[in-house]
């Protein structure tokens, strides 16, 4: 029975061990209690994987998508590289089988495109429907909408350390030079909102109503820049050319916001990235001003501000040492006045350091043929093939980018999980068209009074894609490969395992 | 000579279009009614808004928009105007810099015979090996986006054209009578070449430089609908194209303008090169 075991507590993360127990119990001990550790693991980045393949494939991104293996309703079947995934059903599949016996994801980066394949029966689902053509797909009675609830934020981020943004004035200044509302009614779709913190209104905890953003004050803007001694300032503003819900026009925003800081002033020069480069460059703290956004994995708070503003994070240069303090505290209880009054402090200090401006919660829609049984659309997790049943042999989905890689460790770009959760499972899962978790890979699990230790019952007789059975050592196996720098197995695709070090701080043996 | 080309009549539309896209880049600010980064707002006025011409029953009320707002509440007939200017800038110093040194490179090439005329010409075979767009891509990748960039790619895809142009019509004069007199009058190298042998060039040059100059709008236009050529806001056509390509089922009128622009300029400079061919070929006389 494997199990990795921390040797204190101080090396910098919060999982303390990761034992199996017996053949089908589970057991992870954390350092501090965390109340959303369910929803964590719930993740797709966390799916388990055959200990004897990761072995065989030394947890190489590569090698791993060439040849996936997980226990999920679908295994692959090809993934023609810029033109498709094809998917199909898995015979063995220990739950419910998928209802149809092919699924293919295409993916096309044009709204309109995406568009034309529905309505001409190439596709049975679409992701990020236009927002100038929510009406368009309302008024087609071959088709059905459905809209996301906005779970998500769209920000303009700043890194502190690179000039001009090292200087408070200037972040404070652009922070008033931009109109949020303008954004917002002129450029997002119905149901999108403008954002006065971070963390969307419809969490229990996180957003502060009563510290609100920024008024939009131009002159006070120029006042700043003039006073930083930055008239005449030339940026250059970053993005990607990705259509996600947080941000349905990105160029469009783009050149919004160009013409607004002309206003201040600020001279804004435009560049578009690939979307895979642009994120390492993000993550790796090196893009000084550029546009991004979230989606929820959970709904709770910590999913928000402690991904972006803990201690690991780098994408707004050096990490505030008073949120991460603030942040600490509100994760570690379960009582939510307590939560709130961390997280009201922490939107102070975001809005006097402003290290991102947030703009919008963005509303979005899928379309579906009306055909199509079992359409839905999940608020946090991705896509679930196996319950979409069209009256066709194949389920065509087409969503606006192609996949990263098929091993979601090291992933956190939404598109790549949707093709990654048709193949592999999590110990626990998200309902159908909720935030809520359900039991996956694990029957059950329960944790100890003060939610430091938590116990997975997994399910017995689940099969893997290659035929090898669900144990508990695979778990200890999929999760030791991202933990420890040390496991022969840390490897991935980049190495940086942003959803564990978001979630759980430090490696194991870090360098 | 000019007497024939005016009575081409492909000549006369090519001279017409192209002598209107001229005028218009040239009075751009006047003919413009907004700058080409100005944003329209109105109360009731909602982004590409489809075109509102008074003359046709359009609400007095509403400011007259001839070809509709765009996706930034811009002017879009503001951004047309003021993108002919950059098409016809692209167009002229990219063909304008390819000729120059195309046809040193040919004149040389072709004079000096030899191994020279083989490193020369095989360089331009390789070059004209690559479909013109796809080495302009490569060339911007590596230089990176940019407008600048662009030209220079532009620019150094249409070299090998003129550069064999110029070396066929070298080859064809180098060994007649009336050079070999000149050079027996002590005549040097560089003035036989230049001064003798060169004009003869003129006439086949100038046809493929008028045509080069339409290939070389949509060459750059193609970079910019990739991104890869001017960088917003500049309301380059191909770019504005590239934006909206949305939109053409919700808001048609975004791509159908510029699209229409970059054709007629085009189809203009085709036509005016055709003619010329026609009027400047011997053999076509009438």
């Amino acid at each position: 029975m494997m199990k990795v075991e921390a040797p204190d507590c101080n090396y910098g993360g919060t999982m303390k061990a990761i034992e199996a127990v017996d053949e089908l119990t589970v057991k992870f001990t954390l350092c501090s209690p965390d109340p959303a550790f369910p929803y964590k693991i719930a993740g797709d980045s966390f799916a388990i994987l055959d200990a004897d393949y990761l072995n065989e494939t030394g947890g190489d991104s590569n090698k791993i998508s060439e040849a996936p293996v997980g226990t999920g309703p679908y295994k692959l079947k090809e993934w023609k590289r810029g033109e498709s995934i094809t998917y199909e059903a898995f015979a063995d599949y220990w739950g419910e089988k998928a209802k149809t016996p092919t699924a293919v994801l295409r993916w096309s980066k044009e709204a309109a495109q995406r568009l034309l394949e529905l309505q001409s029966g190439n596709a049975d689902g679409i992701s990020n429907v236009g927002p100038d053509d929510f009406e368009t797909v309302e008024k087609d009675s071959g088709l059905k909408l459905i809209e996301v609830p906005a779970a998500n934020i769209f920000y303009i981020g700043f890194n502190n350390t690179i000039p001009p943004f090292d200087d408070d004035r200037v972040r404070l200044a652009f922070a008033y030079g931009i109109d949020r509302q303008r954004i917002v009614d002129d450029y997002y779709p119905r149901g999108s909102v403008v954002a006065t913190s971070f963390v969307p209104t419809s969490f229990a905890v996180g957003a502060s109503p009563n510290v609100p953003w920024h008024e939009y004050n131009p002159e006070k803007a120029k006042e700043l820049l003039k006073e930083a001694g930055k008239e005449n300032l030339e940026v250059t503003l970053t993005y990607r050319d990705v259509v996600r819900g947080y941000l349905p026009n990105p160029g469009v925003v783009a050149q919004e916001i160009q013409a607004q800081l002309k206003e201040i002033g600020v001279n804004v020069k435009i560049e578009v990235k690939e979307s895979g480069a642009f994120l390492d460059s993000v993550t790796a703290g090196k893009e000084a001003f550029y546009l991004l956004g979230w989606g929820a994995d959970y709904p709770d708070a910590t999913n928000f501000l402690d991904y972006h503003f803990g201690p690991e994070n780098k994408q707004f240069g050096k990490p505030y040492d008073d949120i991460v303090a603030l942040l600490k505290e509100g994760a570690s209880t379960a009582d939510l006045a307590k939560r709130q009054a961390a997280y009201d402090k922490v939107n102070e200090l975001l809005k006097r350091y402003v290290p991102m401006i947030p703009v919008a919660h963005g509303g979005s829609a899928l379309a579906y043929r009306a055909d199509v049984e079992g359409a839905h659309a999940n608020p946090v997790s991705a896509l679930v093939f196996a319950v979409m049943a069209p009256p066709r042999d194949t389920f065509v989905y087409v969503q606006n980018a192609e996949p990263i890689s098929l091993y979601c460790a090291d992933e956190s770009d939404g598109e790549t999980f949707t093709a990654c959760a048709q193949i592999y499972e999590t110990l626990l899962r998200f309902k159908l068209g909720t935030a809520e978790v359900e039991p996956a890979l694990a029957e059950s699990y329960e944790s100890n009074a003060d939610l430091t230790e938590w116990t997975f019952k997994l399910r017995p007789g689940v099969k893997f894609h290659n035929g090898a059975t669900l144990d508990a050592n695979d778990v200890v196996a999929t999760m030791a490969a991202q933990w420890d720098a040390k496991n022969p197995n840390h490897k991935g695709r980049t190495g940086s395992f942003e959803y564990w070090t978001a979630y759980f701080g430090s490696f194991l043996n870090a360098p | 000579m000019i007497r024939r080309l005016l009575r081409n009549r492909s000549a006369q539309v090519g001279l017409i279009i192209t002598s209107l896209i001229v005028l218009t880049a040239i009075f751009a600010d006047i003919i413009a009614p907004y700058a080409y980064d100005q944003q329209i707002r109105q109360p009731g006025l909602r982004r590409r808004s489809p075109p509102c011409i008074h003359l046709l029953g359009c609400d007095r009320n509403k400011p007259q928009l001839l070809m509709g707002l765009d996706s930034n509440f811009r002017d879009l007939f503001s951004r047309v105007v003021y993108g002919s200017r950059l098409s016809l800038q692209i167009g002229f110093l990219t063909t304008g810099a390819a000729i120059l040194i195309g046809t040193l490179l040919g004149a040389i090439a072709g004079y000096a015979g030899g191994w020279i005329d083989n490193i020369i010409m095989r360089v331009m075979d390789v070059l004209l090996a690559f479909p013109s767009l796809l080495l302009a891509i490569a060339i911007v990748s590596v230089l990176g986006p940019g407008l600048i960039n662009t030209l220079l790619a532009v620019a150094i895809v249409s070299i090998p054209v003129y550069a064999r142009v110029v070396r066929s019509s070298v080859l064809s004069v180098k060994e007649m009578d009336y050079i070999t007199a000149s050079r027996a009058l002590g005549a040097s190298s560089a003035r036989i070449l230049f001064l003798r042998i060169l004009p003869n060039s003129l006439t086949p040059t100038i046809v493929a430089g008028t045509l080069g100059i339409a290939t070389a709008i949509l060459d750059a236009a193609g970079l910019s609908f990739l991104g890869l050529g001017a960088q917003p806001p500049t309301p380059e056509w191909g770019l504005m194209l590239g934006e909206e390509r949305n939109s053409v089922f919700n808001a048609p009128h975004l791509v159908f303008f510029p699209g229409v622009a970059i054709m007629i300029t085009v189809l203009g400079f085709n036509l005016l090169g055709d003619g010329l061919r026609d009027a400047m070929d011997p053999r076509r006389r009438v």
